[in-house]
């Protein structure tokens, strides 16, 4: 859940109270220390207490007393650490106060010093010895003094910790103190006066014992509400029962439900799934990499995919890979292995188990549950000397489970790791490990192919974006950093040490378009890298390039909003903004590839189109098809041709002179005896400044007139199957629905892809007249390209949208196909 | 003679006795003194009266945004280091709209002449108030008069080290005019900050005010010292003008830095794409 919804179980007025600890939600309604959502008036249900936690007196393990229910996304100021907060003396001196409790370290000696004392002044009653008495009035004396000792802290703590609360406990108590010191104080004063009067039966005799017994009651009062406030109402506890019990008699240990399993099952994913979870930081990005290389050396089609919170240590995140005899490409959603490197991940992996995936975590947290598989994961890291190896541990123990021939494996750590030495050992004994595992044998092994696999190469769409990119000749990259856009702008900057291209981190994304404009004006090939928030600052750039007839390349990869949204997490949320944004009228283009290759082609389109209408090409990627790594065949990079749409000026030069197709050949500044002039305000042939109203019109019928040749040289949808009912997709959709239509083997599905989706022109649209049934599948909230296929005329009758975070698995997606078309 | 960098026919849209005419005929006679190629320069604007100056200025030109010259202005000097680029504009469009990029494009050094054209007021939108407007300065909007500090631009160019920072006030033409050509032959980031009066909008800040309110530093002052330049970048009433600070030393520019001694035209360049298909067969 996220921290939002958190808030609605404060506990308050019948709701349930629950907590969030490292991503993890506890559920604490039952718990007697969290009566009305609140814990030792300090601590609120409904919140995330992870860094509260280390002001506590107790650690971590009290949680583990709790039910969880579910794990908690990541949210921005997550992020902020206890070392990174700004600690003002105040702050420290509370802090401390929370944590020691000084008043509970005080306030026993009072308690039992008057009850001595009451209890000693009846055995004086009953005999009336002298040494009884001077007992009874230093004791009294102490108990008076400590007393006044334990109420300072007390008073304290009430300010500090309970923030003044008027619980009736506290004000009982504040009350009943303050008496037991006021009568001491007279009691003291009427011994002192004449130490004989305990002998009297006078007024002051029967005062001063009256006093002594009561302040021995008063203390039993005061110690029962103490108790009271620190362990709260213990009456709704069944006599005998622990935390535990209730935890367990809920079943809330982990379990599959059962129902969505049974559908899951008719519809598996091919291969071999792997499921490896573990806090950031904790190197599941290396295993996966490690794994992926050797698996892919072995001889198996490997597709894998991250899925990770936003955050750069902790939390809980998770690797899926995926190995083959046929290509994958997508991701599936449940797994036949799942490999927890932590507690946390237990818990956040165990929704993606069938009853009979394999469960494989540390001993150490393994016990517990039944079906899990135990594995010494933590020690035999620990033998190395450092926790951390627990990550190439465990990469050794899934070859060794499988069985696999160990050399591709520790070829592919010496490639990752630089120690590799001792990485080499550790991966070793894993394997061994995990060859030992006995009476489990992995059912579904696929056959792996050597040959096959060495033609083959393993990246991600970052990677495959940016061989598009460099292939269509970007010699400038200017972007500030935003997740999941940064991984182009490091892959360029990474190339910029081999080819001549300009790197630049800009001071926002304003300047960032603005550098790509001046960069193509001077003649380079520019682009920018951003994701929705940036991109929406760009929106006047972008117009700027539409009116200069500058070209741009923006490469917009997505995630989901709106603002922050879920910064790690995948969405096709921006098609709007990407067709929408920027004022006034001017075309562009938008490609939304779906596989390596096409980001690969797309990227190198960008470049070629932008320069040849000379307008802006928004290349559409999100953080999935980013993220993902998938095999890609041989490219032949000498097939990209390099044009270069710039002439060289005459004198008479005119930057927008009218043409027949409306595109004015494009000069740069120093390239010819002409000059170049661009404007952003509506301008004449020459580039000068102008109202005049024909020459309006001239300028936006001349700048739209090229409409024609962008739909006369759109890319047309890809079509796989014969059906008669289109499955309708763009961008990173494209790999999910393929194998979802592969699961579902129905002769009447067809699966049309779109990788350019605006704008869109007849020759597309006639392809989806052919189909009696149409449904668009989206990885967002709105079908905003169903939206713009009814916008041109086309009937959709169903969308298939998913806008949780996650992308299309490719499982779950044959289920949600067949369940729409079934409704049909 | 003509001056070579008098554009025909145009329409200039400026109110008589405007002080931005001064400053366009300082910097068409600059330029033809410089003697460079009109096609080997490039005049960068925004948006305002101020920012018009290229329109009338016969050589190449991007006239952009609101604010955004100054990117744009680096990334043509960047794509191509051959080329005399000129950033010009107002105060409203240097300092507010585009006050973001006015502090990165000094901390990048972009081997560019910046001009900007201090009127005290937005003259296109009529007369509200500019970043560098006088405290009481009483407009449409600023109805009881302008309360925030004035920007100094002085200032904060020398707190980001820039290497060439001054101010000239167009009614001392002689002397805007030596302080601009400096500014072009500087190597790196230059900024001159010129007082315009704006006839129309500022009746306050007049070329008798600018004369009343300024001196002109003499052959005394030591320009290549920091901490006097600080000293003066902070003085008022009357404020100094000349160039305020110069480094001794070349800094590398942005290009320079990103280039190397390469200065090709990125039109000129091609990746070797074999080259590429090595990489790629890497994966
Ligand atoms: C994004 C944007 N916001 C506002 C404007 C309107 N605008 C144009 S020029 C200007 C201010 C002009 O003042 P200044 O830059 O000092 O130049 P001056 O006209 O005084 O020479 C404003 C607010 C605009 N064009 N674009
Ligand atoms: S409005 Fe002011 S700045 Fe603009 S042209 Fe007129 S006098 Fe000059």
């Amino acid at each position: 859940m996220t921290i939002e919804e958190l808030k609605k179980y404060n506990g308050r007025n019948g709701s349930k109270a629950y907590i969030a600890y490292k991503n993890v939600v506890y559920d604490v309604t039952q718990s007697p220390l969290w009566q009305e959502g609140e814990h030792e008036g300090l601590h609120y249900a409904g919140e995330d207490l992870t860094i509260q936690l280390s002001g506590a007196p107790h650690g971590e393990e009290v949680f583990k007393n709790f039910p969880v229910v579910d794990t908690l996304e990541a949210y921005e100021s997550q992020n902020s650490t206890i070392s990174s907060l700004p600690w003002t003396f105040k702050m420290k001196v509370e802090r401390w106060y929370q944590k020691y409790h000084p008043h509970p370290m005080t306030v026993h000696f009072p308690i039992a010093l008057h009850l001595f004392a009451a209890g000693l002044d009846l055995l004086f009653l009953y005999d009336q010895k002298e040494a009884y008495a001077l007992s009874v009035f230093y004791t009294f004396l102490v108990a008076t003094i400590m007393g006044f000792v334990a109420m300072i802290p007390g008073i304290l703590s009430w300010c500090v910790n309970y923030n003044l609360s008027t619980y009736p406990p506290f004000i009982i108590k504040l009350i009943v103190s303050i008496l037991t010191l006021i009568l001491g104080i007279l009691n003291i004063g009427i011994y002192l006066e004449n130490p004989d009067i305990v002998y009297s039966s006078s007024a002051f005799g029967i005062i001063y014992h009256g006093i002594v017994l009561l302040t021995g009651l008063s203390v039993i009062v005061l110690g029962y509400y103490g108790g009271k406030i620190t362990w709260g109402d213990h009456s709704k506890m069944k006599t005998g029962q622990t935390i535990k019990d209730i935890h367990e008699n809920e079943g809330i240990l982990l379990k599959i439900p059962e129902e969505k399993n049974e559908l899951l099952k008719q519809q598996d994913h091919q291969g071999l799934a792997i499921l490896i979870g573990g806090a950031a930081g904790s190197g599941i990005d290396t295993i996966e990499k490690i794994l992926s290389e050797a698996f892919k050396a072995y001889g198996y089609y490997v597709f894998s995919t991250k899925e990770f919170m936003s955050r750069v240590r902790g939390g809980s995140n998770s690797t899926l890979i995926r190995i083959s005899d046929t290509p994958v490409h997508a991701p599936c959603w449940k797994v036949d292995v799942s490999i927890a490197m932590d507690e946390a991940s237990l818990e956040h992996m165990q929704e993606r188990w069938r009853s009979d995936t394999l469960v494989f975590a540390d001993m150490e947290y393994s016990h517990n549950m039944p079906d899990i598989i135990p594995v010494e994961m933590k020690e035999s890291a620990k033998k190395f000397g450092d926790l951390r190896y627990i990550n190439t541990y465990m990469a050794g123990f899934v070859f060794g489970l499988l069985k696999l021939e160990k050399r591709a494996l520790l070829e592919s750590i010496g490639n990752h790791l630089k120690d590799d030495t001792l990485n080499v050992q550790v991966a070793d004994e894993g394997y061994g490990a995990g060859t030992n595992v006995e009476n489990i044998t992995v059912a579904k092994l696929p056959q792996n192919n050597k040959q096959i696999m060495e033609n083959l190469h393993l990246m991600d769409g970052t990677t495959a974006s940016g061989f598009g990119f460099l292939a269509g000749g970007c010699n400038m990259v200017t972007s500030y950093p935003m997740s999941p856009s940064t991984g182009v702008l490091n892959f360029m900057a990474s190339c910029s040490e081999k080819f001549t291209i300009i790197v630049e981190q800009s001071e926002d994304e304003i300047a960032s378009l603005n550098m790509v404009l001046g960069g193509w004006y001077a003649g380079a090939r520019a682009m920018t890298t951003t994701s929705g928030g940036g991109f929406a600052l760009m929106g006047e750039a972008l117009s700027l390039s539409g009116m200069t007839e500058t070209p741009a390349v923006i490469y917009l990869a997505q995630r989901p909003g709106p603002a922050t949204g879920l910064p790690t997490r995948s969405e096709q949320g921006d098609l709007n903004m990407a067709i929408y944004s920027g004022h006034g009228p001017f075309e562009r283009i938008i490609l939304a590839p779906g596989t390596l290759e096409e980001c690969i082609e797309c990227g190198y389109l960008a470049f070629e189109l932008a320069d040849r209408y000379q307008i802006p090409v928004i290349f559409l990627s999100d953080q999935h098809l980013a993220d993902s790594m998938s095999t890609i065949g041989q490219i032949d990079f000498s097939a990209f041709e390099q044009h270069r749409y710039i002439i060289e000026s005459d004198k008479a030069y005119k930057r927008y002179a009218e043409t027949e197709d409306g595109i004015s050949p494009r000069s740069v500044p120093g390239l010819g005896e002409g000059l170049v002039c661009s404007v952003s305000d509506e301008h004449d042939e020459v580039g000068q400044i102008t109202e005049d109203h024909e020459t309006r019109v001239r300028m936006i019928d001349k700048r739209s007139r090229r409409r024609e040749m962008l739909h006369a040289n759109a890319i047309l949808p890809k079509i796989s199957g014969n059906g008669n009912i289109a499955i309708i997709g763009w961008g990173s959709t494209y790999s999910a629905i393929e194998e979802a239509l592969s699961l579902l083997d129905d002769p009447h599905l067809c699966h049309v892809h779109f990788s350019w989706v605006h704008p869109l022109g007849e020759k597309q649209l006639q392809v989806l007249e052919a189909y009696e049934r149409k449904f668009v599948v989206e990885n967002n909230a709105d079908g905003i390209f169903a939206d713009q296929l009814k916008l041109h005329g086309i009937k959709v009758d169903d969308m298939i949208l998913q806008y949780n975070g996650f992308e299309f698995f490719a499982d779950e997606l044959a289920i949600m196909i067949e369940n729409a078309v079934k409704e049909w | 003679m003509q001056n070579i960098f008098e554009r025909e026919n145009v329409d200039v849209a400026w109110c008589p006795g405007c002080g931005n005419f001064g400053i366009l005929k300082l910097i068409k006679e600059v330029l033809e003194d410089l003697a460079v190629p009109k096609q080997q320069i490039v005049m960068v604007s925004g948006i305002g009266q101020a920012a018009k100056t290229p329109y009338y200025v016969d050589t190449n030109m991007f006239g952009g945004l609101h604010g955004r010259a100054l990117p744009v202005a680096t990334a043509i000097k960047a794509a191509n280091p051959e080329l005399t680029v000129i950033a010009e504009g107002g105060d409203g469009d240097m300092y507010g709209e585009g006050g973001n990029h006015f502090l990165h494009t000094i901390r990048r050094n972009p081997d560019i002449i910046h001009i900007v054209h201090n009127n005290m007021v937005y003259g296109l939108t009529k007369g509200q108030a500019s970043p560098t407007s006088q405290q009481g300065f009483i407009t449409k909007v600023q109805v009881s008069g302008v309360s925030n500090e004035p920007f100094n631009p002085l200032g904060v160019a020398l707190s980001l080290k820039a290497g060439f920072v001054s101010r000239v006030n167009i009614g001392n033409y002689a002397h805007a005019k030596e302080v601009v050509k400096a500014a072009f032959i500087h190597r790196g980031y230059a900024l001159v900050d010129i007082f315009q009066p704006c006839v129309t909008f500022n009746k306050i800040n007049t070329y008798q005010w600018f004369k009343e309110n300024t001196y002109i530093l003499d052959d005394t002052y030591d320009h290549t010292d920091f901490d006097k330049a600080i000293k003066k970048a902070f003085e008022t009433m009357p404020m100094p003008l000349g160039i305020i600070y110069q480094d001794k030393e070349h800094h590398a520019t942005f290009e320079e830095h990103l280039r190397g001694k390469d200065t090709r035209p990125l039109y000129q360049t091609q990746h070797d794409l074999s080259k590429i298909q090595e990489l790629f067969n890497g994966y």
